[in-house]
């Protein structure tokens, strides 16, 4: 029947120019038809073990979410919450991009969620669900990523800054207020091959720009290039590009500063203090002004379950669950109604809750075009080579 | 004639299909990509759009654009044939003592050299960077010999040193194996009928041994070789800030930069070296062959 069908289409079309692919497409008409009722069966068999089952799966960063969070809200919607994690942003984009499905729930930093609303992968959010969403500081609400919330809550924030060992950069008469301590070699020359930076092309150069007194968003060419010969006359000194290993560094004290993000300086610190290492790990922002993450919760148009996904935000919405994750990792928290359960040590960190002077000097990145892309890649090859 | 046929066709078969599958359909696919534009959001452009079909050389001009690329290609091709090098050096006496101790120690010697493959290959990996940090002991030791000469103290780790040490010790495996394999079966009598004829202990082993194991050594640097030009991790963990080769500038286009046209364009470079090298190993295998 549905042979005879696209002969008739085939007929009606023929006084249409003819398109090459076309005579094959018609071709496999018949295998289309099968594919049509196989994904039908595989359908229904997904929407009964959805039924018999609720798997809320939830796709984070690694180490991004604590335990007790995740049992009690399994408690409470008496389902199951399937972690699945990624460590960048651009890890978690090439897997969609590859095609993976079935996350109800993406925790993507801000630049990433731009990318996925303008590639059309999110699904927007119902708001009569999330209750708690008054909860949330307005700074961090009705960004340039997503005018007016339709897509994304705010999760937790990070500021990519400097971590350091206290006494050395005491010793050593360092200041550990500016991107200089990273970029100067007059500084740098004391700490030759303690040092450690991000290897990502794009937090590197928005320090560096910042440090230049430019936007961490600025794209003008001219710029990009001021930025890249001050890492490059930087480079020699620093012992590596690094994206992760410099907590265990600072924590061991090989590395005695690091360009790093808040939570990492936050474990490295933790983590010095819990070894009973003889030195202290802290960390600040620089006062040119750093890069803000703000990771927000979005919902993947592939995600069976969007119901269990709008609980699960409206459950990370209320002040005590978001605190939780504050107290294990140090990330910043954008809702107000959680501070009361922040610890006081943390609560009154200025690197994980900044003051205002400094906030207004805080940059969310935005994604770059593919163009952009390009030339900042043949610019951090340009960096890397020697 | 048709059941010989048969045979060969299920033996051959699957080796060929999965080469055709997993080989040259992936290949194809990076060749058409790497014509295509990079989608702006990261993947690539549609194919057709604004009534024209979207297709480019422009990767290629790109990479021909700037030195660097080539730069890093040469430079990852040094590594790879300084690393094969190295691992000949180590590899060969090894071997060799395998084929000379008596039978029962040899089955466990091999398995002491293939042992490591029983923990992961990143665990090892992430072990050099104790093993050559600043706090380790060989760390310590290297400078207090570096001292005593008057000389500044160097870092062990984050170097282009630590990158080939890690690259020689996670490959040599690869190479031990092969050269087992050809000498085990060299006949000891060779070298005694060497001797008759008056060679000495070194011309024994170099027309004799060494000429007759050359086929293994192919084999061996053939399997050193490929994989460490490809090799990303190694790099990314031990390398400084200088230490980027070409797996890594692949990696960086299909993650942070999102340009998957120019990273399949990176790709397919890789890959004509590979089969460039691996042509050359094989030619030269068959002609040592013929040879001897």
């Amino acid at each position: 029947m549905k042979n005879l069908l696209s002969a008739k289409d085939a007929k009606k079309r023929e006084g249409k120019p003819k398109n090459t692919f076309w005579l094959l497409k018609n071709f496999f008409a018949p295998l289309r038809v099968l594919r049509g009722q196989m994904i039908l069966t595989f359908l229904a068999c997904l929407a009964l073990s959805a039924q018999a089952r609720d798997e809320l799966h939830l796709y984070n960063w690694n180490n991004y979410i604590s335990d007790a969070t995740v049992a009690r809200f399994e408690a409470t919607c008496r389902c199951k919450v399937v972690q699945d994690y990624y460590s960048d942003n651009e890890e978690m984009l090439a897997k969609l991009a590859a095609g993976a499905t079935g996350h109800d729930l993406i925790v993507p930093t801000g630049d990433a969620v731009e990318s996925l609303i303008k590639s059309g992968q999110l699904r927007p959010l119902e708001k009569t669900k999330l209750p708690h969403l008054k909860n949330v500081d307005p700074a961090y609400l009705d960004t340039a990523f997503d005018p007016g919330n339709r897509y994304s809550v705010p999760y937790a924030y990070t500021i990519t800054l400097i971590g350091y060992n206290v006494g050395k950069m005491r010793e050593l008469k360092l200041p550990t207020d500016t991107w200089a301590v990273i970029f100067e070699p007059g500084y740098l020359k004391k700490l030759k091959g303690r040092v450690t930076v991000l290897d990502s092309q794009r937090e590197l150069m928005a320090a560096a720009l910042k440090y230049l007194g430019y936007s961490a968003n600025d794209t003008d060419e001219a710029h990009w290039r001021r930025a890249r010969d001050l890492i490059i006359r930087a480079k020699p000194y620093w012992a590596a590009f690094n994206a992760s290993s410099y907590i265990k560094e600072l924590t061991v004290g090989n590395i005695w500063l690091a360009h790093g993000y808040s939570n990492d300086m936050f474990q490295a610190q933790q983590d010095a203090r819990l070894a009973g290492r003889p030195f202290t790990i802290a960390y600040a922002t620089p006062k040119e002004g750093a890069v803000l993450a703000l990771d927000s919760m979005v919902l993947h148009q592939s995600g069976p379950r969007p119901d269990l996904a709008h609980r699960f935000i409206d459950f990370m919405l209320e002040g005590k669950n978001s605190a939780e994750l504050t107290n294990l990792i140090g990330s910043g928290n954008p809702n107000r109604d959680a501070l009361q359960y922040i610890e006081p040590a943390i609560a009154a960190n200025q690197a994980v809750f900044p003051p205002p002077a400094v906030q207004r000097r805080l940059e969310m990145l935005k994604d770059l075009d593919r163009n952009q892309r390009r030339v900042l890649s043949r610019m951090w090859t340009e960096i890397k080579v020697h | 004639m048709t059941r010989e046929r048969l045979t060969r066709w299920l033996v051959a078969g699957p080796p060929f299909v999965f080469m055709v599958v997993f080989f040259v359909l992936p290949a194809l696919i990076m060749v058409a990509a790497s014509f295509r534009i990079p989608g702006e959001h990261g993947g690539l452009a549609p194919l057709h759009e604004h009534g024209a079909w979207q297709l480019t050389p422009e990767t290629y001009a790109f990479f021909f654009s700037d030195f660097i690329y080539t730069e890093i290609f040469l430079k990852s091709f040094l590594v790879a044939a300084l690393t094969t090098f190295l691992c000949i050096l180590m590899a060969y006496p090894l071997a060799l003592l395998i084929t000379r101790v008596p039978k029962r120690f040899r089955d466990v010697m091999i398995l002491l050299v293939v042992l490591p493959f029983a923990s992961n290959f990143l665990i090892r990996v992430y072990a050099w960077m104790i093993i050559l940090g600043p706090q380790g002991a060989l760390s310590a030791a290297v400078n207090r010999v570096a001292g005593a000469f008057g000389l500044e103290p160097v870092a062990l780790l984050f170097s282009p040193v630590a990158v080939v040490v890690g690259m020689v010790y996670v490959h040599l495996p690869f190479m031990v194996l092969p050269l087992y394999t050809n000498l085990e079966k060299h006949d000891p009598l060779l070298l005694d009928a060497a001797q008759d004829l008056g060679a000495n202990a070194w011309q024994r082993f170099w027309r004799v041994t060494w000429s007759l194991s050359l086929p293994g050594v192919y084999a061996g640097s053939a399997l050193v070789f490929i994989p460490v030009l490809g090799m990303f991790a190694v790099p990314d963990i031990l390398g400084g800030t200088g230490d980027i080769l070409i797996g890594n500038l692949i990696k960086e286009q299909f993650l942070g930069t999102r340009d998957w046209p120019f990273g399949s364009t990176l790709s397919i470079m890789l890959t004509l070296m590979v089969l460039a090298s691996a042509a050359l190993a094989m030619r030269l295998a068959r002609r040592s062959l013929a040879h001897a």
